[in-house]
């Protein structure tokens, strides 16, 4: 009774949670459709969520727990499959309501007889599959999901080749205005034809000037389609149009195109597709390593959204402590996958159980977090989920992009990547001292979780039917079992598998404060001392070597660092949407989402140009490729907020660089042929920021040019330029290694002061400038006094109405 | 019986003239481009050329303010006024035959007076370098485009389509700044001609402009002040010019194309043995070979190879191949009759203003379904690339195709291509 009377005092609490505020399922904004559905999640609606959902689970536990046999405890966790062993008449083999459900559900020919103890179909396929998937099933298929998720976040979703830009649409040229039905509204145009599309009624159309080079701002209005016949078409002006759209029509004298499609709509096909395929962030496992976002946080200072994904792990790894590791990890199972693999066929390199190493971790994770302090961002070489992301880049992604799209696709790997790939192959390697290795004693992304396992409220729990076999200890994946087989609570996971193996039943998974029928501790002793094994000596050990690693980590990465602060230093093109330098460099956590999202590798890992500081941050080579007009894929994966996650209407604004001409080597500048690549280029990508200029004209004895010589050289128009790299890319690949004619690029994309929008936060589309005080008033139509037709009446007129014969002055 | 219903009807015509007087208390507007709006005339501002309208529409009430010149008649309180002539509309429709010299001015008078629709909305828009005091000839030597507007007219906003409207706001702008110097106001005036001669084929404005500007015939701006009368409708007004004593060696183009050969041919003599007899003589014979007279075309076609005179290296390529080209296109005029080519795709080349031109010809059943330039440098003359197929697809066959309008060398090199792309298929 106690325990359904906290149930339900939970499950009030869940639903408080939910409704505070008011807003926690407030309707999102409409989410602009270049970005994916969770963009406007809020972090207080995540948090709550999370809260309501832990307690609601606990709650569900509980009342689950009620119906247990033979348990005082307030919850239980069990999800194990219990050893085989001969029941006695009216014994169950398992406590738990859950259990008994399932013994219920699955069909009896494919169970263990426990009267006999004869396995089971069900139990022999899994332990043909190994000892750990029949001890605890649950734990290997979450892990395998798990691991399989990442694989087709990485490999599926951010693979956007499938997109296809949507179709022009249809387009009927040389409609004139008719008139508008002043009873109905309706506008009506004639054109030379028929439609050749039938629209549906209320289906938009648009209406625009005739489509030409001279236009830069073409007029586009929408309306709803009425009606159509041979020659004439009626529309419906949109609900509430302003009056100056009469101007528009009434007043201009040309011709109009009629449009199934926008004409002037910007391409959003990339982004489409990155967006709608991430029924899941593309990033999840990134924001939910707690290093990432924390370390992040502190370094650059800021509040960096995944946090909340950190908090809602953390939160849920209340529940399941260290549950991460266990179970979600993909590095986790892609080591356990090599350990089975590789690992236990090498036996020469196995270390103790018991060592200097076992606290690594913490160490680490302080030394990680001092350089945070320091503005130093060294997590992003530890963390577990950046490492094994770019592993999956550095070694995968130039499979899949070699053998998919071919091997020319395939930039070249630099130092950098070969470190990278050398790092991730030696925590796997580790593999070789003890089964994962990295997860037990190395990884700090591990250690935050351990220390969350402080906060737990439930525990592995030996009751005192143990009897000493040592095969929990054996099996454990994370020497989480001390010699006495109670639990080293901080390093156990919870996967279970300890209880499977458990010949008598002994150990169980309930909430922390239960104390029914323990085992005695420290039976066998265990020689451990309150701060765990090595104590004190690797306690002091530890610190020294944690300071002393992340002082040198922070005096070299700033002395061989990326000098933001000098103007003559090296600076990289960085993402379209990145934050300013100083900050990006704090902010980027290298994990290699974005070069992965980024279609025809524009963005590549920086080698050493900017010392360690640049190590393996997205730069822009667009010497490979230009940033895609209809993509905003780095943005939308970016784990910290380094890139920020734009829509498609901020991101083709942002200007991640300028396009600088040399016209010591453009090919018109320097008179040795005609080339308009660039501004094709441009044109095509809808910037239109590359305009000719007429050079090398020669000039008459008249002082008139000469019509025919010189030649037409591109100009870029700075305020128009965002630094896509298209130009660049083209001048590279039809100049430079089609033609041969240069040895660079003529056209190349540069960063730095003025040239790019370093922002962390509002929008980068710029306000038109005001205009020259000449263009703003209307008397630049000047027209010479002599040749006015219509002299202008007497100023002196009553500005009202008169009865007279000529009321309009004529 | 009939009386009474004869009183009907009188009683019915009655009832319908007091509606017409109470449907006449409603004001019409009739607008330049053919639409009407009713509604009532609030206040007119004679001073400012304005009038207020309110009207009703989809059950909405607006109000708007309409400049005079962008109305073309008002009746108010049941009287016409007629306030803009409707003629800028129709100097749209180009080339429309036989206006008087009365209607042709009055035409001009009237597109000068109103800026284009486009006017107000387009940005005045210049690099700040530049210098809008434009002195006749360039104070500093050499080529500096973003300081010499002359320079920046020839340079940028030639050369960039979407500059087209900006640059001519921006000469307007000049105008009006120069208004107290006659010697700058009239070479302002001719530029704006040209302008929007060349970049917008606005004959009218162009007229308008050159008719201020008062160009010599001697220049090209003179020649096309009498080509605007031409496609304005009014031949005679540009013989007139014409006859002026000495023109402009485009004029032999100009009469080409007016179909006054032996003007043309005349004129052409005078220029052999000059330094411009190469130019004078392509001119000649592109007008020939419009004209039908292929061998005389050939013939005054040799004459630009055989010159001695070119200008430089460049100036001669370039003649040589187009005269070469052409050439070769009478030649091939036989073998590109459409009829005897068999069914495909074709491609051929040719010269164009910037450079290599390529045109694909589909082919079937004896017919030309497709002409279509898929390779192109042109720059400028666009209106060609769609108006030249246009014209081969109507006539099947490249021969007797009209220039386009200031696009000659444009069109000549898409038939050339075209011509080419035929004879490879009859083959």
């Amino acid at each position: 009774m106690r325990r359904l009377a906290v149930a339900l005092a939970l499950s009030l609490l869940a639903a408080a949670v939910l409704m505070a505020g008011g807003s926690a399922i407030a309707q999102p904004s409409p989410a602009a459709s270049t970005l994916p559905w969770f963009a406007d999640l809020t972090p207080s609606q995540l948090l709550r969520g999370t809260l309501a959902g832990v307690l609601l689970v606990v709650a569900a536990a509980m009342v689950l727990a009620h119906f247990d046999r033979r348990t005082a405890a307030l919850f239980r966790w069990d999800c194990f499959l219990p050893a085989i062993k001969r029941l006695r008449g009216g014994q169950t083999a398992s406590r738990s309501a859950l259990g008994r459900l399932v013994r219920r559900v699955v069909p009896g020919r494919l169970q263990s007889d426990w009267t006999t103890k004869r396995r089971g179909p069900l139990r022999r396929g899994l332990r043909w599959l190994g000892l750990s998937w029949s001890s605890a099933p649950v734990r290997r298929l979450v892990q395998s999901v798990s691991l399989l998720t990442f694989l087709i976040l990485f490999f599926y979703v951010l693979w956007p080749y499938d997109a296809r830009p949507a179709p022009p649409g249809e387009r009927s040229a040389d409609w004139t205005f008719q008139a508008v039905d002043q009873a109905s509204g309706d506008f009506t145009f004639q054109g030379r034809t028929a439609l050749p599309w039938q629209p549906a009624a209320g289906q938009t159309v648009y209406v625009s000037e005739p489509a030409s080079a001279a236009i830069p701002d073409p007029v586009v209005e929408a309306f709803s389609f009425v009606s159509a016949t041979d020659d004439e078409v009626r529309l419906a002006p949109a609900e509430d149009y302003g009056a100056d759209l009469f101007d528009t029509f009434m007043m201009s004298t040309g011709t109009w195109t009629l449009s199934e499609r926008d004409p002037q709509r910007w391409p959003s096909h990339l982004a489409d597709n990155v967006a709608g395929k991430q029924w899941i962030p593309a990033e999840t496992f990134l924001v939910i390593d707690p290093l990432v976002s924390l370390s992040t946080a502190i370094a650059s200072r800021s509040w960096v959204w995944s946090l909340t994904s950190a908090a809602v792990i953390l939160l849920i790894c209340v529940l399941v402590p260290r549950g991460f590791c266990g179970y979600l990890c993909p590095l986790g199972t892609t080591i356990d996958l090599f350990d089975w693999a590789v690992g236990r066929r090498i036996q020469r390199f196995r270390v103790a159980g018991d060592g200097w190493w076992v606290h690594i971790k913490y160490y680490l994770l302080a030394g990680t977090l001092l350089c945070a302090v320091f503005g130093v961002l060294v997590s992003g070489f530890v963390a577990a989920i950046p490492v094994i992301t770019r592993g999956m880049l550095f070694v995968f992604d130039p499979l899949q992009t070699g053998i998919a799209r071919g091997w020319h696709q395939v930039p070249p790997v630099n130092l950098g990547q070969w470190i990278s790939i050398g790092l991730f192959l030696a925590v796997l390697s580790l593999g070789l001292l003890r089964p994962r290795f990295w997860c037990k004693y190395v990884c700090p992304s591990g250690a935050v979780f351990s220390l969350g396992n402080l906060f737990r409220v439930s525990e592995r729990k030996v009751e005192s039917s143990c009897i000493h076999c040592n095969k929990c200890v054996e099996i454990c994946p994370f020497d989480a079992i001390k010699p006495d087989f109670t639990t080293r609570t901080n390093d156990c996971t919870l996967c279970q598998s300890c209880a499977g193996v458990c010949p008598t039943h002994a150990i169980k998974f309930v909430d922390r404060w239960n104390v029914v029928e323990l085992k005695a501790p420290n039976q066998p002793p265990t020689g451990e001392t309150a701060l765990g094994r090595r104590g004190f000596l690797s306690l002091a050990a530890g610190t020294a070597a944690a300071v002393g690693g992340a002082s040198v980590a922070v005096g070299v990465t700033k002395a061989w660092g990326a000098n933001v602060d000098d103007p003559d230093a090296f600076r990289p093109v960085r993402p379209p949407g990145s934050v300013p330098e100083k900050e990006f460099l704090e902010m980027c956590i290298r994990c290699g989402e974005c070069f992965k999202a980024c279609p025809n590798h524009v963005l590549q890992p920086e080698g050493f140009q900017q010392g360690l500081e640049g190590l393996w941050t997205p730069l822009v080579n667009a010497d490979w490729a230009g940033c895609e007009s209809s993509c905003n894929a780095c943005g939308q994966v970016c784990p910290t907020g380094a890139i920020r996650q734009l829509p498609l209407e901020e991101k083709k604004a942002a200007r991640m660089g300028l396009a600088i001409v040399n016209e010591s080597t453009c090919l018109p500048f320097a008179g040795r042929g005609e080339c308009d690549l660039c501004v094709q280029e441009c044109n095509a990508a809808g910037y239109r920021a590359i305009e000719f200029k007429q050079v090398g004209t020669e000039i008459g004895a008249d002082g008139q040019p000469i019509a025919g010589t010189g030649m037409a050289a591109p100009v870029v128009l700075a305020d128009k330029c965002v630094g896509c790299g298209l130009c660049q890319t083209r001048c590279v690949a039809i100049n430079v290694k089609a033609e041969g004619l240069l040895d660079a690029s003529a056209i190349v994309i540069e960063a730095g002061e003025g040239k790019e929008d370093r922002k962390m936060s509002g929008s980068y589309r710029r306000q038109p400038e005001p205009q020259t005080p000449a263009s703003t008033s209307n008397d630049s139509y000047y027209v010479p006094p002599q040749a006015d037709p219509a002299p202008a009446a007497p100023a002196d007129l009553p500005a009202a109405p008169i009865e007279d014969d000529n009321p309009f002055g004529l | 019986m009939r009386r009474l219903y004869r009183d009907g009807l009188g009683a019915l015509a009655l009832v319908c003239c007091v509606c017409t007087s109470t449907a006449a208390a409603e004001d019409l507007i009739e607008f330049l481009n053919g639409s009407t709006a009713t509604g009532t005339v609030k206040s007119i501002r004679k001073a400012d050329r304005e009038f207020d309208f309110e009207m009703n529409v989809g059950g909405r009430t607006f109000t708007r303010v309409f400049p005079f010149n962008k109305v073309h008649a008002v009746t108010y309180r049941g009287n016409r006024f007629e306030l803009t002539p409707k003629v800028a509309a129709d100097a749209a429709a180009e080339g429309s035959e036989g206006r008087s010299e009365a209607e042709v001015k009055a035409l001009i008078a009237a597109a000068g007076a109103t800026p284009p629709d486009w006017f107000e909305s387009t940005p005045l828009d210049y690099p700040k370098t530049l210098d809008l005091s434009w002195p006749l000839k360039p104070p500093t030597p050499g080529w500096k485009s973003h300081k010499n507007m002359g320079q920046y007219i020839w340079s940028v906003i030639n050369e960039n389509p979407p500059r087209w409207r900006s640059g001519i706001k921006l000469i307007h702008h000049c105008v009006s700044l120069h208004q107290d110097d006659p010697v700058l106001l009239k070479r302002d005036m001719n530029a704006l001609g040209s302008a929007y001669f060349r970049l917008m084929q606005d004959y009218a404005r162009a007229a308008f402009w050159y008719q201020q500007g008062r160009p010599d015939m001697t220049t090209r701006d003179g020649i096309q002040l009498a080509e605007c009368y031409w496609r304005l409708g009014n031949r005679e007004m540009a013989l007139k010019r014409l006859r002026r004593g000495p023109v402009n060696i485009g004029a032999i183009k100009l009469l080409g194309d007016m179909g006054e050969l032996a003007w043309a041919l005349r004129l052409t003599e005078r220029y052999q043995n000059t330094n411009f007899d190469y130019q004078a003589n392509i001119l000649a014979a592109d007008a020939l070979r419009g004209a039908g007279r292929l061998d005389e075309a050939l013939d005054y076609y040799q004459r630009v190879l055989d010159s001695k005179n070119f200008r430089n290296e460049d100036y001669k390529q370039r003649f040589l191949a187009r005269a070469r080209e052409s050439m070769e296109t009478i030649r091939l005029y036989e073998q590109a009759d459409v009829s005897q080519v068999a069914d495909g795709t074709y491609r051929g080349s040719s010269t164009g203003y910037n450079g290599k031109l390529t045109v694909a010809a589909t082919v079937a059943d004896g017919r030309l379904e497709a002409v279509k330039v898929v390779a192109h440098k042109e720059k400028q003359f666009y209106s060609a690339l769609t108006d030249t197929p246009a014209q081969l697809l109507e006539k099947q066959s490249v021969r007797g195709i009209d220039g386009t309008t200031g696009a000659t060398i444009t069109a000549q090199a898409i038939v050339n291509a075209t011509a080419q792309a035929l004879a490879e298929g009859n083959q």
